[in-house]
């Protein structure tokens, strides 16, 4: 085996300085290429999610502009026509149920309520441009006491049974429960 | 051991009595009528019915027989002692109530309502009546008289509204024959009738099925909501029978089904039901005083 001159080691120096800095080279722009990949898809999301609050108000205008003209069997209606389209879209739910809540039917509004807080968590979001906590919240707050009481009075009826259960998993949504 | 022999020999003979009490074959078992109130067509409340009808049978061990009965003939063939059980309008419910003493047993949930319904008035968008007020000298159409959300509601609303429809409108029609209040709402769209009565349940079943939409018209008005279609018993009946009928009704899920003529039924969905409720007779109380301002029955006075 042949001694290895100065010209060799020289050689061999070079050799590894260069492999190491292409590996240097190539972690780094990994590096940069997977955070700005994720700034990208953050961004995504946030323009989806606001194209998609813009594109709900522009749906669902219509039935906003009928329940301030006061008709709100009107609305109700248009929400049905939309549901053929729409069909488990939260924002129609929502909508359904506050509706319903100024007609008096209460257990019915509960039941809209508690199906679009599950289909989208946003409506009890402090910080959601969608958001419903505050209504939520007083619907729960004035409610449960009674559906409480009323369950308490006659524990046969599922109705009522079912009722309370709905509050009491708005209740938990606003305290920040999980499901 | 005389004793352990006797205490074995009373145990089977419980037992065998237990199964042949349990296992009675139908035919053989208490036979019992229903009676449906027609709301479309006699047709219609065969079909609807029968798999709802079947599945108390299988679950309470009675024969009970489905029996078609028009809304005028209802009260009158009830106190004949035609049939045991009701399904009725809350306004029939509340007339058997006052005349025959008829138990409460379940209401019918159906719609954004749930177990209450109401009704509307309607006109064609663009006729330019959209208000009470608009309704004065024009021709309008009513649902069958005694449909609590068809006529009753919106006579009342009309009352409360300082339009007496005797009185106030240039006249009123009542459409004949089946399918009623789609006549209603079909004559007021096609022109016939400048103002109708409809159900507000039909309305939201027209629109959800695309046979009409939301611009097609002006409510004009809507009642408050009332008790939607209502189960009753007969006074004189066994009370466990009565209470594990409504239970029957209550405790119904949408999954719930019936062997019916060599298929497997969803018994509420063939029904066209969302479900049973038990409400209290107070829960009446806004029909009745409907009933009683607009001078109709229980409470109607020559």
């Amino acid at each position: 085996m042949a001694r290895r001159d100065r010209f060799d080691i020289l050689t061999g120096g070079g050799l590894l300085v260069c492999v190491l800095a292409v590996v240097f080279l190539l972690m780094v722009g990994q590096e940069k290429n997977t955070s700005a990949a994720a700034l990208d898809k953050a961004m995504e999301q946030q323009i989806a999610y606001q194209a998609r609050i813009e594109f709900l108000h522009n749906l669902y205008q219509p039935v906003e502009d009928l329940r301030l003209a006061g008709q709100a069997s009107e609305a109700l209606l248009k929400l049905d026509e939309l549901a053929r389209h729409y069909p488990q879209e939260a924002h129609g739910e929502i909508l359904q149920a506050e509706i319903l809540l100024e007609r008096g039917a209460i257990k019915e509004s509960i039941d809209h309520y508690v199906r679009a807080v599950r289909l989208n968590g946003d409506y009890v979001d402090k910080a959601s441009p969608l958001t419903r906590r505050s209504g939520i919240q007083q619907l729960v707050d004035l409610r449960l006491p009674e559906f409480a009481a009323r369950t308490r009075k006659n524990p046969q009826s599922l109705a009522l049974q079912n009722t309370l259960t709905g509050l009491y998993y708005l209740q938990s949504r606003l305290s920040g429960g999980c499901e | 051991m005389n004793f352990f022999q006797n205490r074995y020999a009373l145990i089977i003979i419980l037992l065998l009595i237990s199964l042949l009490t349990a296992c009675q074959p139908e035919g053989t078992r208490q036979k019992m009528r229903i009676g449906y109130m027609n709301c479309n067509s006699e047709e219609e409340t065969l079909k609807r019915f029968y798999p709802l009808t079947s599945y108390l049978s299988q679950k309470l061990g009675v024969d009970f027989e489905l029996m078609p009965v028009d809304t005028q003939d209802f009260s009158e063939r009830f106190a004949a002692g035609e049939f045991e059980f009701t399904h009725t309008n809350s306004l029939v419910y509340l007339i058997m109530h006052e005349e025959s003493q008829l138990q409460l047993l379940a209401t019918e949930k159906r719609g954004r309502y749930g177990s209450y319904t109401s009704g509307s008035i309607i006109s064609r968008k663009g006729s330019g009546i959209k208000t009470l007020a608009d309704l004065k000298g024009k021709r309008m159409v009513f649902g069958p008289q005694l449909a609590p959300s068809g006529f009753l509601a919106q006579y009342d609303t009309m009352l409360q509204g300082g339009i007496d429809p005797e009185k106030d409108i240039a006249y009123y029609a009542i459409p004949a024959g089946s399918f009623k209040h789609e006549k209603v709402v079909y004559g007021v769209y096609f022109g016939q009738y400048d103002v109708g009565t409809a159900p507000s349940l039909d309305l939201e079943l027209m629109t959800g099925a695309g046979k009409i939409t939301a611009d097609d018209f002006n409510i004009v008005a809507e009642s408050p909501i009332i008790p939607y279609c209502t189960f009753g018993a007969s006074k004189d009946l066994d009370p466990t029978l009565v209470e594990n009928f409504r239970k029957a009704l209550v405790e119904l899920t949408e999954k719930d089904v019936v062997s019916y003529q060599g298929e497997e039924l969803k018994v509420l969905a063939s029904a066209w039901i969302d479900g049973y409720e038990t409400l209290e007779d107070s829960d009446y109380d806004l029909l009745r005083a409907m009933a009683k301002r607009a001078n109709m029955p229980p409470y109607q006075e020559f």
